[in-house]
């Protein structure tokens, strides 16, 4: 819960006006009884009337400043709420922000999105609740427990003896009930994530027809989570029948022992009713605390989720990642600099974090400002993990990797990815207009940067054709547009940042062979370093360097003649596409 | 300091629709007291599947009321007959006195243990409620046609699922039955003091039409803001599941501090509805403790002036406060829970909106089940558009023989992905018909033609879990020795077995740590697993390499050998064994023959064809 008084700080002056106006509330409630006695005591059995008459007025006056410092204290229990849950949805997505690419997958995406909604709205309403009537029931209670001590020691004491115990009981189930709480959110989280996955892939589950699947799947893990719900619920709910019977049984003993005082004299009867009517408060109060109990703890809950994702560090390694919140000094000096795109990977090997086998193993070459490497070898080589350590999205594990000649680790990443365009295997498009998913790659470019970048990408006239152009929405991953088109729209992204180095991981794959060669035509127009991830040996020819990977080696790497008389698997791959091919054709002709 | 005094007054003020309801998906322009309580009535209709549990917790609920009524009666009735004639009679009371207290202390035990009762079997009922509500929502969505997910964004529907239906959860937990026990307390409360003192009943409540007009005037702005906030809500839980999932995006592109920004524009529409939901709806309690607090007054004032006058006893006058107290409490809770019950509404007509939505159409009545599928297809002048007035498929006329190898080749955007989504039924044509073996598609109940095709789909997605189970996802009931068998035609086995945990190696995020081509033979494993009649591969081996791809070409062959198949592909040379060759431009059929007659046309194949190989000889 700590986390919870770290963000509240920020509101104490509303925090504390609010319970301030609450407190002023409960006073007049707690003097009304007594008031009420003395209408009894003086008013009433002195029959006289007047003191009745003033009495009324008193009560009326103090409902009425009543209600106003209830009505006052909405809107300060509402604003240290809802401010309080904006900065904690905020700073949360600050930080999972700030992850390097490699923490970040540590969370199941479906999780933090639960901790971001869910769980802040959870504590949120706790702290609405807690100001205005969470914090009452201590302050009922105490209150009332003085005021019963101040009517009449002898039976006010057996309030105060009863509460405390029971108080003692309720922090031992709420503790209890704290971790249970937080094993439903960790099974609400799976429930999510069965959610997620079923909206991503449901084409997938709709043509296997695994509808009645995935839907016992899904009851299996909603099942889960009820189960887990309705025992922490009853454990909280548990508290409600002792609260009562104790406090219950001190309202007996009050008129057990209330009559033999008054019979002796030592007490009238208008301090027993009040006594009497502070017990009944005390229930009132108490009553709700099972509830209470219940939000409490599925709030502590929440906020040690929270409170997980804001402790998770970035590695050391990794910590320059998190520096982009706080440019620092030297790196934004650097950062003024263009990057001109010299690559070099100096005996670099990699592996995933948290694994132990090596993707990529001793990789050394050199890229210059302005050349076109394509990037080749079998379906998990280590293609995609090899470009995705030039923006340094993953670190290297040893070797080094130079930008410019520096060691790319030192640069600040903001200013490195820059200067890089960089389009990834799977198409990912935000929702939004076709115009706003190139633009997103420099958000100052003007409409004509974008088309320009369409233009050299080759879908230009696609989008012209489009109903609204440049303005067309596309859905969520863009439906209802081709994958070639959807690649297409992805590489305009990454050239309308007019980058030095320009990553294609496997990003033509989707296109037919004629827009292919129109694009990388258009392509050397533009100076910029190249990597382009290719399995077609059309594409390599026109590079000038190739980079052969097996199984995480660089085997071989030249241009296509050399690799053509040294490499035996370029030749396989070649012959591959080719090899009948050329062949045939000449046959035909 | 004053100015962050004022701060909270100083929101931008929300503007009322005032009985308006508005949603995205609402087509019908419901009043809001319709809506609400259409979706009271629907939230009842499923705790009423419960019916006899739920009659248990009502009487239980009656029962705890009564006693809890009772209580203070006695009480009353302690002070008037006992304590008053205490200083008469002395200190002992004598037996009476003492039965009197035992039957109190039964009240008050038999109250806390009927309530204790009523609320843990609640909590049962609520919970199999909402995961009903859950259950039906999530195998709706199983139902809704594909189109439905293509203009949606994926977090906003998620959000119904979990923020919505938690919404719902929490409040029938604990509000129902306040609320129910509530009214039955007042309703209690009222008669006894009716038959103690009409007048004095009368001069309690002459702060009920107040507060009946401020109820009023709270919910009608209320409603409207809670609804916002949970549509508020769901759209910022769209955002974040989109940069989440692009997380890989934002980071190449280091575009960080943009979204930040984004989802602060989010982050604060939130606030505001939020703030004045709870503002608003806060005035409720404060209304009611306030006008209580006026009756209490009202009824200890004008009391006491009637007891002074000798129409009534002090202890009527006492019973009626602890009533006036009594009333308090039931309203109270009845003013609390109106708050989490006006934001579960809103919650709950969200989730309904979504089951509202119009089902996949259900197979037409005459809609067969297919037992066999020969797998002879005809489209006859097809067309099909998206949208309305732009079509993507234009005249498409062509047979493909039981067991031919179709291919597709055409730009991108030409329509081929289209073509195979008619086939699946996902969307229906416009115009013109497909024939399977002669019937018409959509006689066809969807699911048994899905059962009779395996697909792999352009994006190869991955569930997360073993390798293993994912291949398996193809036919459920396959056996490891199958499993694997799949997986080595897809030649997929040799790099499972390099893994760590080779086939029970866990996937997670979607399949992150292995490569998109591994992806993509994980998902050619699956499809040859499934065994079906007919085979669609779209692109599915798109990412593979060459010299993988030929090795599959083998395994792919015998798959469809004596099954109908269609093949989208770029590299050519992988469809030159087609039995046919669709050539597609524009959403037109340009071409349509063998490799050779294409070849021999000139076309535009031939054109596409040599534009590939001089690519190679450059």
């Amino acid at each position: 819960m700590g986390i919870v008084f770290t963000f509240l700080k920020k509101y104490r002056v509303a925090a504390s006006a609010a319970l301030l106006l609450m407190l002023i509330e409960l006073s007049v409630e707690l003097v009304q009884p007594l008031i009420i006695s003395k209408i009894i005591d003086e008013g009433i059995q002195k029959s006289d009337l007047g003191l009745v008459w003033m009495w009324l007025g008193v009560l009326i006056v103090t409902a009425v400043i009543a209600f106003a410092a209830g009505i006052a204290s909405s809107f300060f229990a509402a604003h240290t709420s809802q401010g309080l849950g904006y900065d904690m949805r905020e700073e949360l997505y600050d930080k999972v922000q700030s992850f390097s690419y490699s923490v970040f997958n540590r969370f199941a995406t479906s999780s933090l999105i639960t901790r971001l909604t869910g769980d802040v709205t959870q504590i949120q309403d706790t702290i609405f609740m807690g100001l205005r009537f969470m914090t009452r029931v201590p302050l009922v209670v105490t209150g009332s427990i003085m005021m019963a001590l101040f009517v009449n020691v002898r039976l006010g004491l057996w309030l105060a003896l009863t509460v405390p115990a029971l108080f003692i009981f309720i922090a031992w189930v709420m503790k209890k009930a704290a971790s249970s709480f937080s094993k439903v959110q960790r099974r609400l989280d799976s429930v999510n994530g069965v959610i997620q996955e079923n909206l991503t892939g449901i084409r997938l589950i709709r043509v296997f027809v695994r509808m009645g699947h995935e839907i016992r799947r899904f009851a299996l893990s909603s099942e889960q989570l009820m189960k887990g719900t309705v025992s922490t619920l009853r454990m909280t709910e548990r508290t409600m029948p002792y609260i009562l019977i104790v406090m219950n049984a001190a309202i007996i003993a009050v008129l057990w022992f209330g009559r033999y005082d008054i019979a002796a004299g030592s007490a009238s009867i208008g301090e027993v009713v009040a006594v009497l009517n502070y017990t009944m408060r005390c229930i009132g109060a108490m009553s709700a605390l099972s509830g209470l109990v219940m939000v409490l703890s599925r709030a502590r809950a929440s906020a040690q989720r929270v409170q997980e994702v804001m402790d998770t560090q970035d590695d050391a390694v990794q910590s320059s990642d998190s520096s982009f919140t706080a440019m620092t000094d030297k790196a934004a000096a650097r950062s003024e600099a263009a990057i001109q795109g010299d690559v070099e990977f100096d005996h670099v090997s990699f592996s995933y974090p948290g694994s132990n086998i090596a993707v990529l193993e001793d990789i050394t070459f050199r890229a210059s400002s302005g050349e076109r490497i394509a990037i080749m070898g079998a379906t998990g080589a280590g293609k995609s993990s090899l470009v995705q350590l030039i923006p340094q999205l993953y670190q290297e594990a040893s070797g080094t990797v130079r930008i410019d000649g520096q060691d790319a680790g030192q640069f600040d990443p903001e200013s490195l990815r820059r200067n890089i365009g960089y389009v990834p295997q799977e198409v990912l498009l935000f929702s939004g207009t076709v115009k706003d998913n190139i633009a997103w790659g420099r958000e100052d470019a003007s409409l004509e940067d974008v088309m320009e970048a369409a233009r050299k990408a080759q879908i230009h006239d696609t989008i012209e054709s489009l109903p609204d152009g440049y303005d067309t929405m596309l859905g969520q991953r863009g439906v209802n547009l081709s994958g070639g088109q959807k690649q297409r729209l992805s590489i305009a992204r990454a050239l309308v940042r007019k980058p030095s180095i320009l990553i294609l991981d496997d990003s033509t794959s989707a296109l037919d062979v004629r827009t292919e060669g129109a694009l990388l035509d258009a392509l050397t127009d533009i100076s910029c370093t190249t990597f382009l991830i290719t399995q077609k040996i059309s594409t390599t020819t026109s590079a000038d360097l190739i980079l052969l990977l097996d199984d995480g080696r660089l085997i071989a790497q030249g241009g296509h003649e050399h690799l053509m008389r040294q490499s035996s698997l370029y030749r396989r791959i070649y012959e591959s596409q080719y090899g009948e091919e050329a062949q045939h054709v000449q046959n035909i002709h | 300091m004053f100015k962050t005094f004022i701060e909270p007054f100083r929101h931008p003020r929300p503007k009322f629709e005032l009985g308006k309801g508005k949603g995205i998906f609402s087509r019908k322009s419901n009043t809001k007291t319709k809506n609400l309580q259409g979706t009271l009535r629907r939230i009842w209709s499923y705790l009423a599947q419960r019916k006899g549990k739920l009659a248990i917790v009502l009487l239980m609920v009656l029962l705890s009321s009564a006693l809890g009524l009772l209580g203070p009666f006695l009480l009353g009735v302690a002070v008037d007959d006992f304590l008053e004639t205490a200083r008469l009679t002395g200190g002992e009371g004598g037996p009476t006195w003492i039965y009197f207290l035992a039957g109190l202390a039964l009240v008050f035990v038999l109250q806390a243990i009927t309530t204790w009762l009523h609320n843990i079997w609640m909590i049962g009922i609520a919970q199999e409620t909402v995961y009903r509500m859950r259950m039906d929502l999530f195998t709706h969505l199983h139902k809704l046609p594909i189109p439905f997910y293509g203009k949606r964004q994926q977090g906003e529907i998620m959000s119904r699922l979990t923020n919505d239906i938690e919404n719902v959860s929490s409040t029938l937990n604990s509000s129902a039955i306040q609320i129910f026990s509530s009214v039955l307390t007042l309703v209690g409360t009222l008669s006894v003091m009716l038959w103690l003192s009409p007048l004095l009943t009368v001069l309690t409540f002459t702060v009920v039409p107040l507060m009946a007009l401020g109820l009023r005037w709270i919910t009608r702005r209320t409603g409207p803001l809670f609804k916002e906030r949970q549509r508020n809500l769901g759209e910022l839980n769209g955002y974040i599941e989109e940069t989440l999932s692009g997380q890989r995006i934002i980071k190449a592109f280091s575009q960080e501090k943009r979204v930040i920004r984004e989802f602060e524009e989010r982050n604060s529409r939130i606030r505001m509805s939020g703030f004045w939901a709870q503002t608003i709806s806060g005035f409720i309690p404060k209304l009611m403790n306030g006008l209580n607090n006026l009756s209490f007054a009202i009824v200890a004032g004008i009391g006491g002036i009637m007891a002074i006058k000798g129409y009534i006893s002090i202890g009527v006058v006492i019973i009626f406060e602890s009533y006036a107290r009594q009333f308090t409490r039931p309203l109270n809770d009845l003013a609390n829970q109106w708050n989490t019950l006006l934001s579960a509404m809103a919650g709950a007509e969200r989730v309904f909106e979504v089951l509202d939505e119009e089902v996949e159409s259900r197979d037409e009545g005459a809609a067969v089940k297919l037992d066999q599928v020969q797998g002879a297809v005809s489209f006859q002048n097809v067309s099909f558009g998206y949208d309305e007035g732009r079509n993507t498929l234009e005249g498409i006329t062509f047979e493909a023989k039981p067991g031919e190898m179709i291919a597709l080749v055409g730009p991108t955007g030409a329509g081929k992905t289209t073509l195979i989504q008619l086939l699946s039924r996902f969307y229906d044509p416009s115009g013109g018909q497909i024939l399977l073996d002669g019937r018409d598609l959509s006689s066809i109940q969807r699911e048994s033609l899905r059962s009779h095709m395996a697909f792999v789909l352009q994006d190869s997605f991955l569930f997360d879990g073993t390798i293993r189970e994912n291949i398996r996802f193809g036919r459920l009931d396959a056996t490891d020795e199958e499993v694997e068998e799949a997986a080595r035609l897809a030649n997929a086995h040799s790099f499972i077995m390099r893994l760590n945990d080779g086939y029970d190696k866990v996937l997670k995020h979607g399949g992150s740590g292995i490569s998109q081509g591994q992806k993509q033979l994980l998902a050619i494993a699956r499809a040859i697993l499934a065994d079906p009649s007919m085979l669609v591969l779209d692109e599915a081996t798109s990412s593979i390499d060459t010299v993988t791809e030929i090795k599959i070409q083998e395994g792919l062959q015998r798959l469809m050998q004596g099954r109908t198949s269609f093949v989208i592909a770029h590299r050519l040379n992988t469809i030159r064994q087609a039995d046919r060759i669709l050539v597609l431009k524009d959403g037109r059929l340009l071409e349509n023959g063998s490799h050779d007659e294409l070849l021999e046309q000139g076309g535009f194949y031939s054109e596409l064809y040599h534009s590939q190989l001089k690519r190679a000889a450059m």
